[in-house]
């Protein structure tokens, strides 16, 4: 193993290109415009220590986190179920539900949007339709609120969700839940003790993924806020291109960055995150 | 308007240019489209000399090309305006200027961003030796950074079948009980204080400075009954949608609205925020002083100004233009003389001064 398993000199020159093209297109930029975060309107730290003291500045924050927790919860209950139902489908089955949980994935996340204002408005499809059954005698706030905005958040995120638990799920030996029925567990009693913990570590990796994923969301929450919700990143879109605050933008984008690395680092070290995100068994 | 043939030279007269193909491919491409080496020089000697026009998109695009464009270009031999609808948002300018690269001359912004970017020395100031302060209406469309070929407000709109009586004013905006629904406001601090100082009866002679805290407090009031638009499309759907029954708007959308819904949904004048459409030079721009005799000739073109009023809705500034308007549009120029007794100019320099500080402010309002 010692030789040859050790790359040698020769293999990083050969990754030296790519490395060279990362870093200097990639990392450099972003280096620079984080930069500005500590360099205006004066040095120093005062655009970090806001962080503390300004309540608007916070108030994103929360928002930001409230909303991404709560897609967060819903999309992996839903892609637990699709993904559970998928694992025990039969295979050509399963290549259906593969393909309904991927079609949206498609869809312009845009059009996906105007969408669900089409059908939430006020006199949208579901106030219509609950107004004209007499469930409801006012149309209900669907959209323009945090509910809007979560809901079409989810719907984004369930595909993000069921991959990394489908993937896990099915490296369950289906012949463990055999052998725990046999030693005459009942069916609730296989699910919670065998294949639940089982599937733990694609659950967490979802929710890693779909976590944050969710932080950085732009066009939903624009869309189906009705302006009364802003999360981080439209926050920083705002500070850059209208109110010309550089110095506060890049703050909250390297506050952005660093969240995304910090939650990686902590759950890298729960389950392995290399496999899930691709880089192969 | 320019062909889509021309607009192909000009992609390739901008590639040599910049240096990215040679002279040989160059010729070659020109070939290509059917343009000899004949013409080569004629081409190199229009490319070279062009003024780029920044919008926002849209039909403005079409518009300002054909009404200010091309009158300049027709009067100007060898001078080229090309538009480019990119978005000249005041944090783009800033860092176009400051990367040292100005690919663009004249931009369509409004009077606060001129005072923020004029102030942080991002642009060069009207030469108002070539640009004549007698070819607009009122001193609040020549300011020191840029000057306005056009004016716009922002009006009341209502659904006509939600009311028995018309409201009047902003006071009526914010009266819930003779006015119940949706509200609907610009998330922008800029025309909604204005308006939320208005509806607390502040005199429309002295508007200015206004009274933030309590405008913003007014505004809180009604937050619960409030959306709030950030494109014009935006705010068109939301009136259209019945999603809310009165907004503020700007006046061209309004016009569409009105015509749209065979006037189920009104617009009023009364207490309209009226403003000039600032038109800003980036510091450095490439097509150098020249570009001051094309904002010259957008100012001083009446006649053009009345076309682009009958083609998007943009209010002429020139105080020849009133009287050229033909009758069925006078209801729709924001300058019209009975249009614009009763409207409100907004003080750009106010704003300029206040605008980074009340609008973080309403933002949070808004959002909190």
């Amino acid at each position: 193993m010692s030789g040859a398993g050790r790359p040698g000199a020769g293999w990083w020159l050969l990754l030296l290109p790519a490395l060279v093209l990362v870093v200097v297109f990639y990392v450099a930029p972003i280096a620079q415009v984080l930069t500005i975060s500590v360099t205006e309107p004066e040095p120093g730290l005062g655009n970090y220590e806001r962080l503390f003291t300004s309540p608007a500045v916070q108030r994103v924050i929360l928002t930001t986190l409230r909303i991404c927790i709560i897609t967060t919860a819903i999309a992996l209950l839903l892609g637990y179920a699709i993904a559970y139902a998928i694992t025990l489908a039969s295979p050509r089955a399963r290549g259906w539900w593969i393909l309904a949980v991927l079609v949206p994935l498609w869809i312009s996340v845009l059009v996906r949007a105007f969408a669900w204002v089409t059908l939430l408005r006020r006199q949208g499809l579901v106030n219509n339709t609950l107004l004209e059954l007499g469930v409801i005698a006012e149309p209900l706030p669907l959209v323009w609120n945090e509910f809007g905005i979560i809901v079409g958040m989810v719907h984004y995120m369930v595909p993000f969700a069921v991959l990394p638990m489908l993937a896990s799920m099915r490296e369950i030996d289906p012949r463990l839940l055999a052998a725990a029925r046999g030693l005459g567990a009942s069916r609730g009693e296989v699910f919670r003790r065998v294949f639940l913990p089982l599937s733990m570590p694609g659950v967490i990796a979802a929710g890693v993924l779909v976590f944050i994923f969710s932080l950085g969301f732009y066009i939903t929450p624009a869309i189906l806020g009705g302006g009364k919700t802003l999360m981080v990143a439209e926050w920083i879109g705002l500070q850059i291109l209208d109110l010309v605050r550089w110095g506060l933008g890049t703050m909250m984008a390297t506050m952005l960055v660093v969240a995304i690395l910090l939650t990686l680092a902590v759950f890298s070290r729960i389950v392995d995150l290399r496999r899930i995100f691709g880089a192969g068994g | 308007m320019q062909s889509f043939h021309e607009d192909c030279v000009a992609l390739a007269m901008r590639r040599f240019r910049r240096g990215e193909v040679g002279r040989r491919a160059l010729l070659r491409g020109l070939a290509g489209l059917g343009l000899g080496a004949m013409a080569v020089p004629d081409a190199l000697a229009q490319a070279v000399r062009q003024i780029v026009m920044v919008n926002w998109g849209g039909i403005a695009n079409q518009g300002f090309g054909r009404f200010y464009g091309e009158p300049f270009m027709a009067a100007n031999p060898g001078w080229r305006v090309v538009q480019d609808s990119t978005g000249p948002s005041a944090g783009r300018i800033r860092s176009m200027v400051e990367s040292g690269r100005v690919t663009w001359d004249i931009c369509d912004s409004s009077a606060t961003t001129s005072h923020l970017l004029g102030g942080m020395n991002l642009l060069t100031r009207v030469d108002y030796g070539v640009v004549k302060r007698e070819d607009v209406i009122g001193p609040t469309f020549a300011l020191e950074f840029g000057a306005a070929p056009y004016s716009f407000s922002s009006v009341l709109v209502y659904d006509s079948s939600k009311f028995p009586t018309a409201p009047t004013g902003w006071a009526d905006f914010w009266d819930l009980q003779r006015f119940p629904g949706t509200r609907l406001l610009r998330r922008d601090a800029a025309g909604a204080l204005d308006a939320a100082q208005l509806s607390l009866g502040k005199d429309p002679a002295n508007l200015y400075p206004l009274d933030v805290r309590a405008s913003l407090e007014r505004v809180r009031q009604i937050r619960r009954n409030l959306v709030f638009w950030t494109s014009g499309s935006e705010s068109e759907q939301f009136m259209r949608t019945g999603e809310a029954v009165m907004g503020q708007i700007w006046h061209t959308r309004a016009k569409v609205l009105e015509q749209e819904t065979n006037g189920r949904i009104k617009f009023i004048w009364n207490q309209g925020i009226l403003q000039p459409g600032i038109m800003v030079i980036p510091r450095g721009n490439p097509a150098g002083a020249m570009v001051q005799n094309f904002l010259a000739s957008m100012l001083a073109n009446a006649e053009q100004q009345v076309e682009l009023l009958k083609f998007l809705g943009n209010g002429p500034t020139n105080p020849r233009a009133a009287a050229l308007v033909p009758e069925e549009y006078r209801r729709f120029n924001p300058t019209d003389p009975a249009n614009a007794r009763v409207q409100v100019p907004q003080d750009g320099q106010w704003w300029g001064a206040n605008y980074a500080r009340v609008n973080a402010d309403y933002i949070d309002m808004v959002t909190g």
